[in-house]
């Protein structure tokens, strides 16, 4: 024991310098990809074993916008995005009520009901929803991949409110009704605030999901529906690797906004009725 | 003005076959500090939500100064409450809490802003202002709870166990500057506890219920020294029960035995020759190693416990008695000492058995 403690000694002492240098390790295998895909979207003539691109450039991002037609593929994918965090949010104000404040029977088997959708391989659930979209007429319309997506953002909002409201003090109610509040004030002066940032949590996580997504995309879009996400998987096939790259790049921009924004401002653990347990 | 100002008449809940207040009478007299104590599920944190509206009544009236306020909403009442885990709204800050029942009555914020500074001056709190109440102790938050219930001066405080959150020393502390505040506005107090002490040292009178029941009303002290059921004697204090039978009953005192022992105590109600009673006293009423006559107990100490103030000690009379009995510190008894215990007849009480309600749990400090 003794004889070890000795050997190890010396690796406890530079402790930090070892951690620091293990989380760097691991920061930049993680960010690797992502630097690579920058400088390839910037890079011109980068070909063969360089280890950096010969010439800097921003043409490639042009050429994306011009050819990817981007401002309509963002205007898809806000729309789409829109639809699936208001249709979310609302299911998730309502079931998450009834999750947190209400008691009821069969809770659990309930809950991991609503999170099956993100149990099974998405591909597989894809191929369903697909089947029953085509019969419905909702392929590649706004409606149709938003309420696709909602399939995946809805447990993320019931799963984030319902823990708000359960967060939400019955007694600091009743102390709000005692000191004067009817139904009505006790809304707007105690509740809502308190569960403000709950439910802009959930838009953001709701947002962020249908943003992010694909394969439902893919086996919902058509001409008129095309997002991001898709329009740069599908500038792959088009074969100008540093397109592809710009695009990605750009598809990038808006989850990078929504990390800086919950890292200055709303800290979603900090906010009082925050959520728990996610 | 009538001398009454809160009154229960008869007021049933129940929740499903539980009885949490059943036909409860109370009248809380103007400006008195009143405590509502008992166990938990005694009905006592019932009883005052039934008072704030939280919950209605199956049956009966809730009067508030002369007005029945069975089906007045809660909003309606014009009460002040602190409650245990203070509930203070999180997204505001000190004074807006504290500003908060003014500004739901649409004062003016010329007039609200120094009313709740001047609040939160009463409670020593006036520095604060600004900050979030997760920013501030237990003790400062429980304050702040106060300033917000009595800020706009409202007839009636409610206090639902408001010490109970916090650490026993600042719980000795706000007990008296609780007391002050409410002497010094005159304020009528009702408050909930299952704190023994602090409902003796709080409290003008105290309501000790049991079983959704009113068992005794009374105050302190009268409380403490009077307990009139078994229930009231083990829930307040330390208390020794050792079972007897009454032999015969002359005037005001009454003869009774205690296995082959006579002793006498002063006679109560309803006291029948040969009935089975519990004779009550005090451990520290007890004398130990007593020179005098009458009423002495024999006994062998099992069990001595140096308490620092004091000593405790277990002493077996019989296979079936033992008693607990506690001297001041410095006098000491070895275990395995046979003891004389002298019992002072005005201080024995004689509980009928059976004559009143008990306590289920019947562990704690009896000693039968």
């Amino acid at each position: 024991m003794r004889f070890l403690k000795l050997y190890l000694q010396p690796l406890w002492n530079a402790r930090l310098l070892l951690i620091y240098s293990f989380l760097s390790g691991f920061a930049i295998l993680i960010l690797a990809p992502f630097l690579m895909i920058s400088l390839r979207s910037v890079g011109k003539g980068w070909f063969g074993k360089l280890w950096f691109p010969p010439e800097l450039t921003l043409q490639w991002f042009q050429t994306a916008i011009d050819i990817g037609n981007i401002p309509e593929v963002l205007k898809n994918t806000a729309i789409i995005a829109a639809i699936a965090v208001a249709i979310s949010t609302t299911i998730g104000i309502l079931s998450g009520w009834a999750f947190g404040r209400r008691h009821l029977p069969g809770k659990e088997v309930l809950m991991s009901l609503i999170l099956l959708p993100r149990m099974i391989p998405p591909i597989t659930y894809a191929l369903g929803v697909a089947k029953i979209f085509y019969g419905l007429d909702l392929v590649n319309t706004y409606l149709g991949v938003g309420l696709a997506h909602v399939s995946l953002c809805a447990p993320y909002a019931i799963l984030v409110l319902s823990s708000t409201f359960e967060s939400l003090d019955e007694r600091v109610l009743e102390a709000s009704s005692v000191c004067g509040a009817n139904a009505l004030k006790s809304f707007f002066y105690v509740i809502l605030p308190m569960i403000l940032p709950g439910i802009l949590a959930s838009m953001i996580f709701t947002f962020t999901t249908s943003y992010n997504e694909f394969t439902l995309t893919l086996m919902t879009y058509g001409p008129d529906t095309v997002t991001m996400a898709l329009r740069t998987y599908l500038a792959i096939g088009d074969g100008y690797v540093e397109i592809t790259s710009a695009m990605s790049v750009i598809l990038v921009v808006p989850s990078l906004v929504i990390l800086a924004m919950i890292q200055s401002g709303i800290q979603p653990e900090k906010l009082i009725g925050g959520f728990k347990g996610v | 003005m009538s001398d009454t100002m809160i009154e229960f008449r008869n007021v049933t809940k129940r929740y499903g076959a539980l009885l949490a207040n059943d036909h409860l009478n109370l009248q809380v007299r103007r400006g008195e500090l009143m405590t509502l104590l008992g166990p938990s599920g005694c009905g006592k944190t019932t009883a005052l939500r039934c008072l704030t509206g939280y919950v209605h009544p199956d049956e009966g009236q809730i009067i508030i100064d002369e007005k029945d306020v069975t089906n007045t909403p809660t909003h309606q009442r014009q009460l002040g409450m602190v409650f245990q885990n203070f509930a203070l709204f999180p997204h505001m800050t000190i004074l807006e809490n504290v500003r908060f029942p003014l500004m739901i009555r649409s004062k003016p914020k010329a007039e609200s802003v120094p009313q709740a500074r001047e609040a939160l001056q009463l409670v020593r709190l006036e520095g604060y202002s600004d900050h979030y109440p997760r920013q501030l102790s237990g003790g400062q938050q429980q304050r702040v709870g106060l300033a917000r219930a009595l800020v706009y001066r409202p007839n009636v405080l409610l206090l639902d166990e408001p010490l109970s959150n916090l650490d026993a020393k600042l719980r000795e502390e706000m007990r008296f500057e609780i007391r002050d505040l409410q002497k010094r506005l005159g304020i009528t107090a009702i408050y909930v506890t299952h704190d023994q002490e602090e409902a003796l040292v709080l409290s003008d009178r105290v309501a000790i219920m049991n079983k959704g029941r009113l068992e005794q009303l009374g105050a302190p002290d009268e409380i403490y020294e009077h307990p009139r059921s078994k229930f009231v004697a083990d829930f307040i204090g330390l208390s020794d029960f050792i079972p007897a039978r009454v032999a015969s009953i002359e005037d005001n005192t009454a003869h009774i035995t205690v296995g082959d022992v006579t002793m006498t105590a002063p006679a109560v109600e309803g006291l029948s020759r040969d009935q089975s009673v519990l004779l009550f006293v005090r451990p520290n009423d007890i004398e130990m190693a007593s020179t005098k006559p009458q009423n002495i107990l024999e006994g062998v100490i099992r069990q001595a416990t140096y308490l620092g103030d004091r000593m405790d000690y277990r002493v077996r009379i019989s296979d079936a008695i033992e008693a607990r009995v506690q001297t001041p510190g410095i006098q000491r008894h070895a275990q395995g000492e046979r003891v004389r215990l002298h019992l002072p007849m005005e201080r024995c009480r004689l509980i009928r058995e059976g004559g009143s309600s008990e306590r289920g749990d019947t562990n704690s400090t009896m000693h039968v």
